[in-house]
């Protein structure tokens, strides 16, 4: 894959791929700046709107949008103590009280530049990592793929927030929800009842939008004030300069280490990054008695680590086709609609896409920083923007979105029944990352399964003799459930 | 609704019964019999098996611990919910610009805006902004109305 990145380079740098690019990522700024929208719902939003475009700049557009919206979420963090993203949430700590002290420009400058290092970090790892772990995957066959998804299902337990209990029918029921529409080996039609717009299965765009835009507009209406939020004195971002970084290089690299290296574990995300990150950078820093009230060292931790988990977050996704969370599922997801079968054989099958994508998510890093400085202004005046009039914009974009795909008003019909459902489920405790990850994951595990069943003549217990691979596969997804269970029992 | 028959109760007990109802439905389906991992309800009958466990300990979790006191303004969301239900039906034979414009004013009025310039503008700008970037600018047409050809 390497080999393939100057030809990937030619496709990025011309007039075309820098537009998407530069586009994209000031779409995300402003998108992650706005609270409660946030990285999963900024990319469904988007999403349809690629289905017109060839493959590698509609991925890029929204790769790009989906870290110029983890660092758009400092902006509102720092000037209205409200993280856009929940990624941002640790960036209120510090960032809030310098803003109050008038250094809303510093506080931003810090941000930024921390953001851009953690992401270009990440990019230089996924672009080393993502290809060895695909190569090593290239040997699995239907068994290992088998024991692979079901590890990938299991990050649905880190990505059940609040009841494990909850995500696991969320994730079943996603898998069940794959399973509607014609069988993948005989072709024959399952719960479509009669209605033939199933046969050709829930379309998981419109599962995606509704479970994640439309409830999330239901959500916000549900506990919606009509204050309207003040925003602190802001004349544009100031940078910090090399001298002020003295001291503080050594907790950076902490920090990036630490983004990188969750965002790899999958169903960690960057929230946990970034307060991860922010714990470690308290206990061990010289200014750790300044943290929470206005500290830059307390801004890089979270930034340069919520900003690493992005790269980090893509190595399994790009590399095995396990999403580690709900904005790389959805991710997944578009890679499916486009055409290209995520998987092991993805980056063997399509090295230029790869290439592409991987260098052109080190060129969106890149330029966050002067889009960062652009955009921030414009953004700023955009947080005023009343609530109510957002919520009504992400209905009409939703439907747009679901129409384009197929022109199929089924789909919107579903979309509007998903959000309903969606927003009942939530209420009640149900996630719904675990929901579209069972969907994603759903038709590789249900025919891997099939194909290895019928390979051992219908014998499980056969099924890891002689595939040591799978064992060790199913053995780490065993662990993985019951670290859960360990750490209650450690709890009391 | 009485404490015994709480909300995240009956939740609980229509996602148990949906399963229910699933999984009987999967033994009414005519199939070519092939048997074993041939057979197109040889998955689903796991995976739903697996949801009828998670989902009968889930009733049983909820039904012995207190349900947690979470109020919601539910005038909005009812409002919201079937408009948006109604919005999805009337698309296409109002067409993209008529259908948007009215669910723009039911949500406006749902979430408690009074003025009415703002909350006829608001959806007019927005749903003709939307209608000129894709039917007029990118050439990618929305549903028109049947009164008039370009909105």
């Amino acid at each position: 894959m390497i080999q393939s990145i100057p030809e990937a380079l030619n496709l990025i740098l011309t007039v075309e791929g820098l537009l998407v690019l530069s586009i994209g990522t000031m779409l995300g700024i402003i998108l992650g700046a706005l609270p409660g929208i946030g990285s999963t719902v900024a990319v469904a939003m988007i999403l349809p709107f690629t289905l017109t475009m060839s493959q590698a700049p509609a991925i890029l557009l929204l790769l790009a949008i989906y870290a110029g919206s983890v660092y758009g979420g400092s902006i509102s963090a720092i000037l209205i103590n409200t993280p856009g993203t929940p990624q941002s949430a640790a960036t209120c700590l510090d960032g809030y009280p310098m803003a109050q002290r008038g250094e809303a420009g510093q506080a931003l400058g810090w941000a930024t530049v921390a953001s851009v290092i953690g992401g270009m970090t990440s990019a230089i790892v996924l672009i080393l990592a993502a290809p060895q772990l695909a190569a090593f995957a290239l040997n699995f066959g239907p068994i290992e793929t088998f024991a692979l998804i079901l590890l990938g299902l299991t990050c649905i337990v880190s990505v059940s927030e609040g009841s494990l209990l909850k995500g696991l029918i969320a994730g079943f029921l996603g898998i069940f929800l794959s399973t509607v529409g014609g069988d993948p080996i005989t072709g024959e039609a399952r719960f479509t009842f009669g209605q033939f717009q199933l046969i050709a299965g829930f379309n998981l765009l419109a599962v995606v939008i509704g479970v994640f835009a439309l409830s999330e507009v239901l959500t916000r209406a549900a506990s919606l004030s009509q204050d309207e939020q003040s925003l602190i004195e802001f004349n544009g971002m100031v940078l910090p300069r090399l001298s002020q970084w003295k001291g503080r290089l050594r907790g950076l690299f902490k920090s990036v280490v630490i983004g990188n290296g969750i965002g790899i574990l999958p169903g960690t995300g960057a929230a946990t990054a970034a307060f991860i990150s922010y714990a470690e950078a308290r206990r061990s820093a010289p200014t750790r008695s300044n943290f929470g009230k206005g500290e830059p060292d307390g801004l890089i931790a979270s930034e340069s680590a919520n900003n690493a988990v992005t790269g980090g977050a893509l190595v399994p996704t790009m590399a095995l086709g396990i999403p580690g969370d709900a904005i790389t599922a959805v991710m997944l997801a578009t890679l499916t609609l486009h055409g290209v079968t995520p998987g092991v054989r993805l980056m063997t099958d399509n090295p230029v896409l790869m290439a592409a994508i991987f260098s052109g998510f080190f060129v969106i890093n890149i330029m966050l920083l002067p889009l960062g400085m652009l955009v921030s202004r414009l953004a700023a005046p955009i947080l005023r923007i009343r609530e109510a009039y957002m919520l009504v914009m992400i209905c009409l974009l939703c439907t747009v979105g679901v129409y384009f795909v197929r022109g199929n008003p089924f789909d919107l019909l579903v979309m509007a029944i998903a959000g309903i459902i969606g927003f009942i489920l939530r209420r009640h405790g149900y996630p719904m990352a675990p929901l579209v990850i069972g969907m994603v994951l759903g038709p590789t595990l249900e025919i891997s399964l099939r194909q290895g069943l019928i390979i051992t003549d219908g014998s499980f217990a056969a099924f890891f003799v002689g595939h040591p691979i799978a064992v060790v596969l199913v053995l780490a997804a065993i662990g993985m459930l019951c670290l859960p269970l360990l750490r209650a029992l450690k709890h009391r | 609704m009485s404490a015994l028959l709480s909300e995240r109760r009956c939740v609980s007990i229509v996602i148990l019964l949906l399963i229910v109802g699933l999984v009987l439905s999967t033994f009414g389906l005519q199939f070519a019999d092939l048997g074993g991992a041939f057979s197109p309800m040889f998955f689903p009958r796991i995976v739903l098996g697996m949801l009828l466990v998670l989902a009968a300990l889930n009733l049983v979790l909820d039904a012995t611990t207190p349900s947690p006191d979470n109020p919601i303004q539910l005038r909005p969301v009812l409002l919201i919910g079937v408009s948006l239900m109604a919005y999805v039906l009337l698309l296409v034979p109002l067409g993209y610009f008529i259908s948007s414009v009215m669910l723009g004013i039911v949500v406006l009025l749902a979430l408690g805006l009074r003025q009415p310039l703002q909350i006829m503008l608001i959806p007019v700008v927005a749903a003709g902004a939307i209608v000129v970037l894709f039917n007029h600018v990118m050439k990618m047409p929305l549903p028109t109305s049947p009164f008039t050809w370009w909105i």
